[in-house]
């Protein structure tokens, strides 16, 4: 399976993650829903369900910890029959990240938790600095990015 | 249930000379689910790492149709790993390189008796 990335950077720590941790599914987008990597995936329409998905448990997961604990939970992991989902928060130094993977027998939580910390600091080493101030969110554009964003992924830019 | 059901296990572990760390982890999720460690030693790393060695080692005795393995040694320049497994169960050993292998592998496969009881069901 490819890896597509649509910014540079990116590419090699989250090579380094999929081949460390054995995951099967990769993707690394903004907590708006925009896609920003993607291993595994074979379909767009896949990347943009998993990204809205992903997105929507984010933002109600961490909503929920602040109610229940003040602050958001670290990261949420779902243990099902074969394969095992892992979604996590990543801090950089370009803001904050939502990072979804999905691994089977053959990789486990503890590998895939301890590969996610070596995954955040690489991200962060390779980031460069911010060029712009970055637009709201949820800009009348979003539908246009993510479109890009998509394109890019699957070739079709 | 106490809130450290393996302490005697791992407490019996670390009292061995040379033994720095002995952890109680899931083969499954390479999780640290008890441990005795030292300052400045890296539980959840190890668990991670020494389950899926362990995990690799029981598979590839099975697919060479060896049986089950009854006890794991990693050696290094630094020290040993050993490791053995009960149930979904590892209980993993940190030592020094002087450490006296024969004891902490009579040791660790004592304790897998002990483990199957209060965590484990079945021997891996």
């Amino acid at each position: 399976m490819q890896m597509t990335v649509v910014e540079a950077w990116i590419e090699a720590p989250l090579k380094r993650f999929v081949d460390d941790a054995g995951a099967e599914l990769a993707l690394l987008l903004h907590p708006s829903g925009q896609v920003l990597a993607q291993h595994g995936f074979a379909r767009a329409v896949d990347v943009m369900t998993a990204c809205a998905l992903a997105a929507g448990i984010h933002a109600s997961s961490g909503e929920l910890g602040r109610q229940l604990d003040g602050r958001p939970f670290r990261g949420l992991h779902h243990s099902g029959r074969t394969r095992q989902i892992f979604l996590a928060e990543a801090q950089s130094p370009r803001g904050a990240f939502v990072f979804l993977t999905v691994f089977g027998p053959e990789s486990s939580l503890g590998l895939v938790r301890l590969y996610f910390e070596e995954l955040v600091k690489g991200l962060a080493a390779a980031a460069p600095p911010l060029e712009a101030t970055a637009g709201p969110a949820l800009a009348e554009h979003f539908e246009r990015d993510l479109n890009r964003n998509l394109a890019v992924l699957f070739g079709r830019a | 249930m106490t809130a450290r059901p393996f302490a005697s296990i791992l407490d019996g572990l670390t009292r061995q000379r040379w033994v720095t760390a002995a952890l109680v982890v899931s083969e499954r999720d390479g999780i640290v689910v008890e441990s005795n460690l030292q300052i400045g030693q890296s539980g959840d790393r190890l668990a991670a790492l020494a389950a899926s060695l362990y995990r690799k080692a029981r598979l590839s005795a099975k697919a060479a149709g060896l049986g089950a393995v009854s006890f794991m040694q990693l050696e290094a320049p630094g020290g040993r790993i050993c490791a053995v497994g009960g149930g979904d169960l590892v209980l993993v050993v940190v030592a020094e390189p002087a450490v006296n292998v024969g004891l902490v592998r009579v040791e660790l496969l004592r304790a897998v008796g002990e483990l199957l009881a209060i965590g484990g069901d079945e021997v891996g």
